[in-house]
């Protein structure tokens, strides 16, 4: 049992002295805003480069268009994302003060890429007589996306979505190497004043996993639920 | 130029592999108002290619398409203008999934002719209710069984009140015993004065309902006439051996 009250001494210590805990508490505030926001810049970004793509399949007046796509497919896909945050904070966004934003902008750039691909399959796999219908009844090529093709595309991703949220969820943990205090960065903090190498780094741990398994459950109860009004 | 012709076409070509298939290969014909047309076929025989590139789903490799007058082959009209005047159904439906029965009715209409809420709902039931489905108005298409969903399909056409209708094989996606109930609704149809083209494999529709037959092979029409003439005194030994092979 002393171990056990030793340990109960060292985790008061680490963090409830100087109320330290509020440093993971806010560090988790940063995790989830950056987390969301980039997802939010993510999907949007995918879905203009998916259907860019999916238009340019066969028409040459978007092939400039699509040749920026694949550029930046190639360029996003082919660097790390730390590299990416470092090139955004130190040689972009030179005047930020607040690296939160540019994390943010960096993660959401850097998953638009992978949700672009994972988009333009959902929309690929809806039925070719989905869209013949939208236009035979008079639909645009874009309406016709919009109102017919993209609501059914979305269905079919959100599982893949749902993964994505996950990744960067785990992916913002590099966040620290712009000055973003988010829940790993503030875990190290902790530990370089109170000397305690275990318990804030292992707290954090705790926090992803539990978030993770949150979110898994959550998206099952959403893909359970598409899938009965599909009957 | 008559101005009972609707639709009209000048020799019209579909070909792939620049000319080595030729899907369509040279059709030229004409669609009256208030005829019923019927196109026949073996399969391959580029009949459906011909429906198809008549609202441009295909786009014909050379001639013209005159839709009362405009050749809608050129490529500065805005084609969805006249897609709006020809309503179409497919073989496999195509019922948008995601949306309920109404839905699919009333979002043409509402988007596209700008009809309110009410207007196009108003319409879309009247029609339901001609087709016998206006309980089915907050269903689901995948609630529907096959002969449901293609009366559907026919009324979604009709909500845009187009000029002409198109009919894809509208039947032989169908189980057996539901294609009664849909080429009874497309016999109303033809009754009510409506324009049609109808590419199907049903002789008895197409000897009951049609006024006119064209028998196409190898994307050429190869033969047209009355149903009387077609079906019991036909004059092509091709239309004579397609004609013995199915009735």
């Amino acid at each position: 049992m002393e171990w056990f009250n030793k340990w109960l001494d060292t985790l008061y210590n680490t963090f409830m002295v100087d109320q330290r805990y509020m440093t993971i508490v806010s560090g988790f505030e940063k995790t989830i805003v950056i987390t969301f926001g980039a997802l939010l810049i993510g999907v949007i970004i995918g879905t203009i480069v998916a259907i860019i793509k999916v238009f340019a399949d066969g028409n040459k007046k978007l092939k400039i268009l699509d040749v920026i796509c694949n550029i930046y497919l190639t360029v996003i896909r082919g660097t790390p994302v730390v590299v990416q945050l470092l090139i955004a904070f130190f040689i972009i966004f030179v005047s930020a003060k607040d690296g939160t934003m540019v994390a943010i902008i960096t993660f959401g750039v850097n998953s638009g890429a992978y949700v672009a691909e994972t988009i333009r399959s959902g929309i690929m796999a809806v039925d070719s007589g989905q869209n013949e219908a939208g236009r035979a009844l008079g639909f645009s090529k874009l309406r016709t996306m919009q109102y017919i093709i993209l609501p059914q595309a979305f269905k079919n991703i959100l599982p893949a979505i749902g993964n994505e949220m996950i990744a960067l969820l785990k992916e913002t943990s590099v966040a620290g190497y712009v000055a973003v205090v988010d829940i790993t960065k503030a875990a190290n903090q902790i530990k370089n004043t109170t000397y305690d190498q275990i318990n804030p780094i292992m707290l954090v741990a705790l926090i992803y996993l539990i978030l993770v398994i949150g979110l898994t459950k959550l998206l099952n109860v959403f893909e359970r639920r598409l899938r009965k009004s599909e009957r | 130029m008559n101005d009972n012709v609707i639709i009209k076409t000048e020799d019209l070509c579909k070909h792939y592999r620049g000319g080595v298939i030729r899907a369509l290969d040279g059709v030229s014909a004409e669609i009256k108002k208030g005829e019923v047309v019927v196109v026949i076929g073996p399969s391959g025989s580029g009949k459906s290619t011909f429906l198809r590139s008549l609202n441009l789903l295909e786009i014909p490799t050379s001639g013209k398409i005159l839709f009362e007058d405009v050749d809608i082959t050129n490529p500065k009209l805005d084609v969805n203008v006249y897609r709006r005047k020809m309503g179409m159904v497919f073989q496999h439906f195509n019922l948008f999934p995601h949306m309920t029965i109404l839905r699919n009715m009333t979002i043409a209409p509402m988007k596209l002719l700008k009809k309110t809420k009410e207007e196009a709902e108003a319409k879309a039931l009247e029609l339901l209710k001609l087709v016998g489905l206006e309980d089915r108005a907050e269903s689901y298409p995948s609630q529907l069984s096959g002969g449901q969903k293609q009366r559907v399909a026919i009324v979604r056409a009709l909500c845009m009140e187009p000029e002409v209708m198109l009919f894809d094989e509208p039947t032989s996606a169908l189980d057996p015993e539901m294609v009664g109930e849909v080429l009874d609704v497309m016999k109303n149809l033809a009754e009510s004065g409506m324009t049609m083209l109808v590419v199907t494999h049903e002789m008895g529709f197409a000897r009951e309902v049609a006024s006119r037959v064209i028998f196409m092979d190898e994307g050429q029409i190869i033969e047209e006439g009355t149903p009387a003439d077609i079906f019991e005194n036909p004059q092509n030994s091709r239309t004579q051996s397609f004609l013995s092979k199915v009735l």
